[in-house]
């Protein structure tokens, strides 16, 4: 069972003070294995937080970020999954699945994370998943309106993924959960 | 002669703990066989190991200890001396044959705790001799230690109310005088060990004296734990007597010592009711002792008094503790005309601490403080002490913790005073007091008027002050200090459109004074705290008899367009360029077309002019033809305008794959989903055969250059570009175009020249394996699909 | 070589007196023993003889009646010729440095018996009434006033058995109807200045003295302070006045130094130590004398002191 905790386009400290504090009292250390971002931190001090969360860390380049060497895209393997990572603003149209969903097959994974639109969504897609955490401060969208905090938590356990989208609703913290099971392991 | 050496002291302490086991031995042995003569003898031949001058204090203690030890035994064995029917009256004579005088007055005082005990004559008498007899030894060490003997093995024998000792004739008076005198007298031998012995060792006996205090201090412990020591006694008694000793001893360690244990060891309560007497002993002080300190405690005692419970409060007002303790401040300071301006600002710090827990309702008190404190900085320019700087922002941060709010603070109209005492770069650190108590606290601040107040506070952030030396300011803090105002811009909100656009103007107003460090980070946070406002508006109906004033999302593009202006020619054009999209897309959404327009002009200007690095334009006309592919608010002359200059741009690009994958993208620019009307099949197909050429293009740069094809994913993701138009139902798009690509692909892949590329191979499986998914689906999907041949 | 007993020339030696006895050759021909008719309820109170040994001897004081009896025993089989016997009280002042000397200050005699014979056991009974005894029996260094009852069986040739019995006197005044404090102020100018306090200016033997030293004034920096009890004894006159001191007790007062303004408590029980009444002039012999020594000692060990005579004097025990 391993632990992998989504999350992107936070956007501190041009659009959002910090993360939620009730976000930030769930996310104590010792307890995820890695964490995948989607990007738009965008400072250093919300890099060196998330890495105090687990030192794993996996990040894309979004348009805002300071840091300009994270990659475009990353792809990595946890268990029986590969994962891809891509902020999603080079994805046209915005958001839009069937793009999407073409570079999911370009990368070459079973499940992709993207962000960009603030919009939390998770769609099971040929066989494979294409996951957005959404934003994890609830980041104003010229894209999404009324935007809610939202992080992913996934648990990826043999062939099987259970995910967790936590959402931040009127200062509650709802979760929901979707579950994922590959048939086929992918040829590599 | 007392010697520094060490070494000679471990051995003197040595002989002595030898000596004094031996006697000890025998005092047992004596003590085994009942003989109270040698008893006694030894005993006293033990305790004359005490007479040593050799020792420190830290020493002497170690060989006092373990008399104090052996004499509980010797206690023990009088308590039953008594019982077999020894006189107690004949065992306190007896004990004074002894010739030498400390084992003498050691031994009485052990019998005097049998003789208290034993009730046969009125505790009081006993003491009164003891503390008396106690005069004999002069010597301060000795002197002390005996002393703390004495009150140690009286602690439980005082006259006190409730005590079994109280009686007719013994009250707790008797007890409280008892003490007193004992603690008179030690602080005089205390005092004396200054003046003793050679000037050079002042240091030495200054450490010495501080580590024998306690002892003293163990006086006024044993006072305030005395039951029948209530406000009345220590008003009348206690407190006046202490004082008169603290003022009379003239020493400046002791009053210093003193008066913090005072403060220390007695109730909350009784300061407050005494207020008055503690004070005015203050001003009587040596000039030496420091009494900001001592008065500082004090004030803390009795804040955290007043916080402990809102009972309490009344007490403080009775009294009138708050102006008491100000005048009191007040003396102090025009007595110490030397005091330095950390001793002034800690105590107004002290009072504002203290009136803020006592009396939180009252701002003008604090306001008082802060408006006396000033008072007396003035004159005096800025202040360069580090630790008055300290003290400032203590001072200053006192108000914030105590109302967690900005607001409240800001109503405080000498705290801004205070602040200009402070040097740039404390300016700066309070500022960043002020900015971090908002962020934790979460405090809202929603008035203009405030908001002008606070970055008036915290300018220190804001901009460069003149005449602060621009040092090298360490990169990180610069930015995190710069990210903590970013953060701060997104807490001043108010519900109320109009009063926000004036917060924006106001915010505005200061950030553009920031210089070209800053506006990086203060600018877009103001940009997106205003989209937020245009959204929020966005919805309403404008009111076409609206007043001039009224605000609108038109009046903030307005301010927008400004302020990202600025951005531009700081400049950071990627920054300003990325936010004219945002807020392009925000009049989009207010359909406010030349706005939008306007706004991907400056857009286009700063890509054509600005952006040159090649990886950056990948990533500028990525946003722009993400962006433009959601705009619906452009006319069709405009939006053609846009979208040929985008394509025109994507044919521009660097390096062939990057030109390829734009101008695929651009493809989507002219096939809106929702809009019926924008969907324009062949310029889709244009754009897309456009990509193949430039594609085949690259293969055969890739060829010419490197002897081998490049890479065939550009193939392969326009082959999914030609699917997902396919499935849009584009009717350029046709089984044959596909087909025709998937075998130019095919024949690609197997060339002799190809590079293995194994994720292009995985690509193009899954992109066949994705047609395969899409024929089994059935359906008109299904059919569609179904002739494709793979 | 008092009381060393009697002897008896063997007829055919003729050795001297002394020889004899050194010799141990003779036997005492009868034992003469004396008993006070109280003795088995009088108090009886240690006595240091000369040869270092403590005997207990009965307690008298002046005025009492000294009573008894005097016992003759003879040896088995021996008789004891004599010119009379008679037994005397004898007051005496010895001084050691005119050794032999006597000076009988009390002198009084009782003839027991006419001369005759004395074949066996024979009891005389004796009696001094109303003795006066004015002073007390003293053993001092110099000098020694002893009481003695002396009995002595006379014979004409062969020298005279003479027993001896030693006896204590001790006499008892009633507290003094002036005692006046000692107080006073000593200095050193510019340098110490104390003012002692003595509760009292006479003390029996076991009082307690009560007092406080105040000091004045402080220049010196003083290491300890002791009181100390001293005695004086003088004996003879004139050219010929013999002086002894000894300090009899040194009870340290005060460890440290003291500052101006202290007062230090003074509280000494006299009843560990060996003191006698004050004697005056007894009998223009010698006289004994008790001080009060407060004694000041600086950091250099300089020695400050100040000496004050108090009376000592024997109080009446409450019965």
């Amino acid at each position: 069972m391993v632990l992998v905790l989504a999350l992107g386009d936070l956007h501190i400290p041009h659009r959002a003070p910090d993360l939620p504090e009730k976000f930030k009292s769930m996310l104590v250390p010792g307890k995820i294995q890695h964490i995948i971002c989607t990007g738009n931190l965008c400072i250093k001090e919300v890099h060196d937080y998330l890495k105090t969360i687990c030192p794993d860390l996996h990040i894309t380049r979004g348009e805002y970020d300071e840091e300009t060497r994270y990659p475009e895209t990353k792809t990595l393997t946890i268990g029986q999954f590969k994962l891809g990572l891509c902020h999603g603003h080079q994805v046209i149209p915005w958001g839009d699945l069937d793009s999407l969903a073409m570079m999911q097959r370009q990368l070459d994974v079973d499940i992709l994370v993207t962000g960009h639109t603030h919009q939390f969504t998770a769609y099971k897609h040929e066989g494979g998943v294409v996951i957005n955490p959404g934003s994890g401060t609830g980041a104003y969208s010229s894209i999404t309106y009324d935007v809610n905090p939202s992080f992913v938590l996934m648990d990826i356990d043999g062939l099987r993924v259970v995910v967790y989208v936590y959402e931040l609703i009127d200062g509650e913290v709802k979760v929901d959960k979707i579950d994922f099971k590959k048939t086929t392991t992918t040829a590599h | 002669m007392i010697s520094d050496g060490v070494e000679d002291e471990e051995k003197w302490l040595a002989a002595g703990i030898a000596g004094l086991q031996q006697n000890a031995f025998y005092m047992h042995r004596s003590l085994d066989s009942n003989n109270l003569k040698d008893a006694l003898k030894y005993s006293a031949q033990m305790l004359s190991e005490l007479r040593t001058s050799k020792l420190s204090p830290h020493k002497y203690y170690d060989l006092y200890m373990r008399a104090f030890d052996e004499l509980r035994k010797l206690e023990i064995f009088f308590m039953e001396e008594t019982k077999r029917g020894c006189s107690i009256i004949d065992l306190y004579e007896l004990v004074q044959h002894a010739g030498n005088i400390l084992p003498r007055l050691y031994l009485l005082c052990t019998v005097g705790s049998v003789y208290i005990k034993s009730k046969e004559a009125p505790a009081k008498d006993i003491l009164k001799d003891l503390v008396e007899m106690c005069r004999g030894i002069q010597h301060p060490l000795r002197g002390l230690f005996l002393r703390s003997y004495l009150s140690q093995v009286s602690r439980d024998k005082l006259p006190d109310i409730g005590s079994e000792y109280e009686g007719d004739a013994d009250t707790v008076n008797d007890a409280v005088e008892f003490v007193l005198q004992n603690f008179t007298e030690m602080n005089k031998l205390w005092v004396r060990m200054q003046h003793q012995g050679p000037a050079r060792d002042k240091e030495k006996r200054e450490k010495e004296r501080s580590e024998l205090r306690d002892l003293v201090g163990k006086n006024l412990h044993i006072l305030s734990q005395v039951e029948g020591v209530d406000l009345d006694m220590y008003k009348d008694i206690v407190l006046p007597r202490v004082l008169e000793q603290v003022v009379n001893c003239k020493d400046e360690i002791a009053q210093f010592y003193l008066m913090e244990c005072i403060i220390q060891v007695f109730p909350d309560e009784y300061h407050l009711q005494t207020l008055d007497v503690l004070l005015g002993a203050c001003p009587q002080l040596q000039p030496s002792v420091d009494i900001k300190t001592v008065l500082s405690q004090l004030m803390e005692r009795l804040s955290n008094y007043a916080a402990s419970s809102a009972e309490v409060l009344p007490e403080f007002l009775q009294v009138e503790a708050f102006s008491k303790l100000s005048k009191a401040i007040g003396k102090v300071i025009e007595a110490q005309v030397d005091m330095p301006t950390v001793g002034v600002v800690t105590l107004y710090s002290a009072l504002l601490t203290f009136t803020l827990h006592v009396h939180p309702d009252r701002l003008d008190y604090a306001d008082l403080v802060l408006g006396a404190c000033v008072k007396k900085l003035s004159g005096k320019g800025k202040i360069e002490d580090n630790k008055a700087t300290k003290q400032i922002v203590a001072l200053l941060s006192a108000p914030l913790e105590k109302y967690n709010d900005i607001v409240t603070t800001l109503k405080l109209s000498n705290y801004s005073h205070v602040m200009e005492y402070l040097d740039g770069e404390t300016i700066k650190v309070m500022a960043m007091v002020i900015v971090q108590s908002i962020t934790k606290n979460k405090t809202q601040i929603s008035t203009a008027d405030n908001v002008e107040a606070l970055f008036e506070l915290i300018r220190g952030l804001i901009k460069d002050l003149d005449g602060s030396l621009t040092d090298e300011v360490d990169e990180d803090d610069f930015k995190e200090e710069q990210s903590s105002v970013a953060r701060l811009i997104q807490m001043l909100y108010n519900d109320d459109p109009d009063e926000m656009f004036k917060i924006i103007c106001t915010v505005k107003k200061h950030i553009l004074t920031g210089g070209i460090k800053r506006l990086p980070f203060t600018v877009p946070a103001l940009v997106f705290s205003s989209l937020k406002l245009v959204r929020q508006l966005q919805g309403q109906e404008e009111n076409p008899f609206g007043d001039e004033t009224a605000t609108t999302p038109k009046k903030i593009f307005q301010l927008l367009t400004q302020t990202i202006e600025i951005l531009s020619s700081v400049p950071a054009p990627e920054l300003a360029f990325r936010l004219y999209l945002q807020c392009a897309e925000a009049a989009n959404d207010c359909d406010l077309e030349p706005v939008a327009y306007e706004l991907f002009t400056q857009a286009y200007i700063l890509y054509e002019e600005e952006i040159s690095d090649s990886k950056a334009q990948v990533t500028a006309l990525h946003l722009i033809i993400g962006t433009l592919q959601k705009m619906h608010v452009f006319g069709v002359e405009n939006r053609d305008t846009l979208t040929h200059k985008a394509t025109g741009y994507s044919a521009k690009l660097l390096k062939k794959p990057d030109q390829c994958r734009a101008v695929y993208a651009c493809s989507h620019l002219f096939w809106l989903d929702d809009h019926d009307n924008m969907k324009d099949g062949e310029r889709v197909m244009l754009c897309l055969k456009r990509a193949l050429r430039i594609a085949n293009a690259a293969q055969q740069m890739s060829n010419a250059t490197r002897g081998s094809t490049g890479p065939v994913s550009l193939f392969i993701e326009i082959l999914n570009k030609y699917l997902y138009f396919f499935e849009k139902g584009n009717p350029q798009i046709t089984v044959a175009t596909i087909q025709g690509l998937i075998e130019l692909i095919t024949t690609e892949m197997q060339s002799d020249t190809t590079t293995p590329d194994s994720s292009a191979d995985a690509f193009f499986a899954s992109t066949l394996r994705y047609i395969e998914f899409q024929k089994q689906k059935g359906g008109a999907v299904g059919e569609k699909y179904e002739p494709i041949k793979v | 070589m008092q009381g060393a007993g009697c002897a008896r020339f063997g007829s055919s030696i003729s050795l001297p007196t002394i020889m004899n006895y050194l010799l141990g050759a003779f036997k005492p021909s009868c034992t003469v023993s004396i008993a006070f008719s109280d003795g088995k309820t009088r108090k009886q109170v240690p006595l240091k003889k000369e040869n270092g040994q403590t005997v207990l001897v009965p307690l008298f004081q002046s005025q009492e009646n000294i009573t008894g009896k005097i016992t003759i025993d003879p040896l088995q089989g021996k008789k004891v010729d004599h010119n009379g016997v008679k037994i005397e009280l004898l007051g005496q002042i010895e001084m050691y440095f005119d050794r032999g000397n006597y000076y009988d200050f009390t002198s009084l005699v009782r003839e027991l018996d006419v001369p005759g014979e004395i074949y066996e056991r024979k009891t005389y009974p004796f009696e001094f009434s109303t003795v006066e005894m004015p002073y007390e029996t003293y053993n001092g260094v110099n000098v020694r006033l002893r009481y003695v009852l002396k009995v002595t069986i006379s014979r004409g040739y062969a020298g005279s058995i003479v027993e001896y019995q030693d006896f204590v006197v001790r006499n008892y005044s009633p507290p003094p109807s002036i005692n006046n404090g000692i107080k006073m102020e000593v200095g050193i100018e510019d340098c110490l200045h104390i003012e002692f306090e003595y509760n009292k200016s006479k003390y029996h033997l076991k009082d307690v003295i009560i007092g406080k030293i105040y000091f004045l004034l402080v220049r010196i920096k003083i290491k300890n302070m002791d009181l100390e009890i001293r005695r004086r004894e003088s004996t003879g006159s004139g050219a010929n006045t013999h002086v002894e001191t000894e300090t009899l007790a040194k009870y340290e007062l005060m460890d440290g130094a003291p500052v101006r303004g202290e007062s230090i408590p003074v509280r000494l029980f006299l009843s560990p130590y060996e003191l006698t009444p004050t004697h005056r002039n007894i009998n223009n012999k010698f006289s004994v004398k008790y001080y009060l020594n407060l004694v000041l000692v600086d950091e250099e060990d300089r020695r400050y002191f100040k000496q004050q005579e108090i009376t000592i004097y024997r109080l009446q025990e409450a019965a």
